[in-house]
């Protein structure tokens, strides 16, 4: 067998973002792989410094449409420690919603885009056409389909109302029974369950020292989430199950991801259900904010984002900085694409839900 | 005069050459149309691949530095010529007869390993890696479906040969009269296994999910078409159109040539084909994904040649 160097990326149909492997193949098999990053930096950091705090809130939902409501979150609750504001209950449970509502959007996209990858066109249309029920949620709940724009320093942007409630609990209700659907069919089709099952292993010991998060860290049996470990918003007055599987493989993420969603429809109704009244945000006026430093983390779709902020006595933060999951999860690439065929190092990249707009920005 | 012309016309303009073509991109609109349909989608046009043909033709053919050109641009075009070739080879019930000259069943089972030897010429001649993974796949998915189409072919064959009271016969034309007195093979239990192995064949020869391994998209990015631009994609378009015309003609010429005579014989075999196309191609293409090349490697040990001996040795045993 002949050895060859292949690129994948930064342009490749199979990646959505511009991401460059380097990959030395003997035959079919992965012999060694080079991680190349930085097409995509576009100085965000550096940007968040020079404009004032509450401008960052929009620039931060920006740095990537998956996430794009747990940064601005992360965010706002680092701003909310150093002025020590308090946030209404309501908007809390707010906070939740818009947060598990990104995350059944994100994890389906990512669950689709493998069956791409396998070459299953018809489950691919099947589950974005599920996913755009959550679209058309962001759409009407929010008046956007990916930026939400729901976080506010000391808040939310945002209200539902007895019709917007109704909406919603309509929308998951037909949604709840398709996600089951879609669960089975992964679950026990011979396409998918062929293309993943002891794909891309990632063991425990490796993940452990990898320090991966989010659903590729629980497919290893690493039972870390930051919704339970470290609760915000109102989730420590909710039941979050947390859900893990031991094989570490394409298909355990894939099924982590799925579970999740489900668990995301379960807590948004939870949080309609206990929606307290009051005001959606502690000010209505932008506050004040002291000069201090603080770190706030939030667990986004693809896993743990930790924030850090230092503000002066200025309007504009000395320093953001931020750490998203997909920089802790793509370093484990090295150990999954080891001695893989190149026909997996697709679905193996994927099944990390590498989010190279955050890692890079 | 007119016999001089017979072959040159049969390969050019029917049933081969245009004919064919105009057909096979027919058959590839509605494919896509109903894969479409299949999947909650609108679809192209049916006249879609004769649009991408024409816009093809319009443009330029870049080939790369480090490709050899005679070898690039030469293997689309051996390609498509010999699948008109091998159009012209399939018997139409009832309507048309191929000369004995041009050639027999073995002629055309030879024929058809052209179009994925031309494939692998081109990949590796293109210069790119891809192109050299889509060579060695196409040729370990070449290993692993021609066996089990010759064993199919020979059983076809020899079913025939003995009730005629010969061995074998691998003349179409005396397959297809011997169906026509006898019964199609679609309904003889003795050739039910061939069948089965055929059905596994022929998406694995026309490289349609889940058997469209050398040019998976998401994996090898259409491997060794990678390189390819212009008129010569084009051609390799126009081989794949004919190479589908020339493998479901031969799957209805084996399996159920029942047609009457004149015109209506055309008519049968076109609405066989579509039909053929339409729950064979489509209805499979969108109903799983692709399997990796070691695994299409093994299904094919496993189940088609298990299928292609078993109903060979059951004709030669009944």
């Amino acid at each position: 067998m002949s050895n060859f160097t292949i690129p994948v990326g930064p342009l490749h149909v199979a990646l959505e973002e511009p991401m460059y492997f380097r990959i030395d193949v003997s035959g079919e098999t992965v012999a060694h792989v080079d991680i190349h990053a930085g097409h995509v930096h576009r100085g965000i950091e550096y940007l968040a410094t020079k404009r004032n705090i509450f401008q960052n809130i929009v620039l931060t939902e920006r740095i990537c449409s998956l996430c794009s409501n747990s940064h601005p979150q992360a965010y706002a609750m680092a701003i909310e420690q150093i002025a020590g504001l308090v946030v209404p209950p309501r908007a809390e449970y707010l906070r939740v919603i818009a947060d598990e509502i990104k995350r059944v959007a994100s994890n389906l996209f990512n669950v689709s885009v493998l069956a791409h990858l396998v070459g299953f066109e018809s489950l691919f249309m099947h589950v974005m056409e599920v996913r755009e029920m959550m679209q058309d949620v962001k759409e009407t709940v929010f008046g956007n389909r990916m930026d939400i724009g729901a976080n506010i320093v000391g808040g939310v942007r945002y209200d539902i109302d007895g019709e917007g409630a109704a909406y919603l609990r309509a929308q998951l209700d037909r949604l709840a029974p398709a996600v089951a659907e879609i669960t089975a069919l992964y679950r026990t089709n011979g396409s998918i369950l062929g293309r993943t099952r002891g794909i891309g292993v990632l063991t425990r010991a490796d993940a452990v020292d990898c320090s991966v998060v989010g659903p590729v860290a629980r497919a290893c049996g690493i039972d870390y989430d930051v919704r339970t470990k470290a609760p915000y918003a109102a989730y420590d007055r909710l039941e979050v199950p947390v859900h893990t599987l031991a094989d570490g493989d394409v298909w355990s993420r894939a099924m982590i991801r799925l579970a999740e969603a489900a668990t995301a429809i379960d807590l948004i109704r939870q949080c309609l259900d206990q929606l307290p009244d009051g005001p959606i945000s502690c000010t209505s006026e932008r506050p004040p904010i002291p000069p201090g430093e603080a770190i706030a983390k939030c667990e986004a779709p693809r896993g743990e984002l930790i924030y850090y902020v230092r503000t002066i006595d200025s309007p504009r933060p000395e320093r953001v900085k931020w750490r998203v999951p997909s920089f802790m999860n793509w370093d484990a690439l090295r150990f999954m694409l080891k001695g893989a065929k190149i026909a997996d190092i697709a679905i193996i990249v994927n099944s990390i839900d590498p989010c190279i707009s955050c890692t890079e920005r | 005069m007119i016999e001089s012309l017979y072959t040159p016309l049969a390969m050019l303009i029917f049933p081969g050459g245009l004919f064919a073509l105009a057909l096979g991109l027919s058959l590839k609109g509605l494919d896509r149309r109903l894969a479409a349909r299949l999947q909650g989608r609108v679809g192209p046009p049916l006249a879609q691949p004769f649009y991408d043909l024409v816009k093809l033709a319009k443009k330029r053919t870049m080939v790369p530095d480090t490709a050899c050109q005679p070898v690039f641009l030469g293997a689309p075009l051996i390609g498509a010529v010999a699948m008109a070739l091998a159009a012209a080879l399939v018997p139409i019930a009832g309507f048309y007869t191929p000369d004995p000259l041009l050639g027999d069943l073995l002629v055309l089972l030879y024929l058809l390993t052209v179009p994925a030897v031309v494939l692998m010429i081109a990949g590796s001649a293109s210069g790119s890696p891809f192109g050299a993974i889509g060579f060695s796949r196409e040729m370990a998915m070449m290993l692993a479906y021609e066996g089990p189409l010759v064993l199919v072919v020979a059983a076809v064959a020899m079913r025939t040969g003995l009730g005629q009271g010969g061995l074998v016969s691998f003349s179409l034309p005396e397959i297809i009269a011997y169906q026509q007195t006898h019964g199609a093979f679609l309904f003889d239990p003795l050739l039910w296994p061939a069948l089965a192995a055929f059905l596994a064949f022929y998406p694995a020869n026309l490289g349609i999910i889940p058997f469209d391994i050398p040019e998976a998209e998401t994996e090898v990015l259409e491997g060794p078409l990678l390189e390819y631009s212009g008129p010569a994609l084009g051609l390799f378009k126009i081989m794949s159109a004919l190479k589908a015309v020339v493998v479901l003609g031969l799957g209805v010429a084996l399996f159920y040539p029942i047609a009457p005579d004149g015109i209506a014989g055309l008519a049968v075999h076109l609405v066989k084909l579509i039909a053929l196309m339409l729950i064979g191609v489509s209805v499979v293409r969108v109903s799983c994904g692709r399997l990796r090349i070691d695994q299409a490697f093994r299904f094919f040990l496993k189940w088609p040649l298990a299928l292609a001996v078993l109903s060979l040795a059951c004709v030669a045993l009944a």
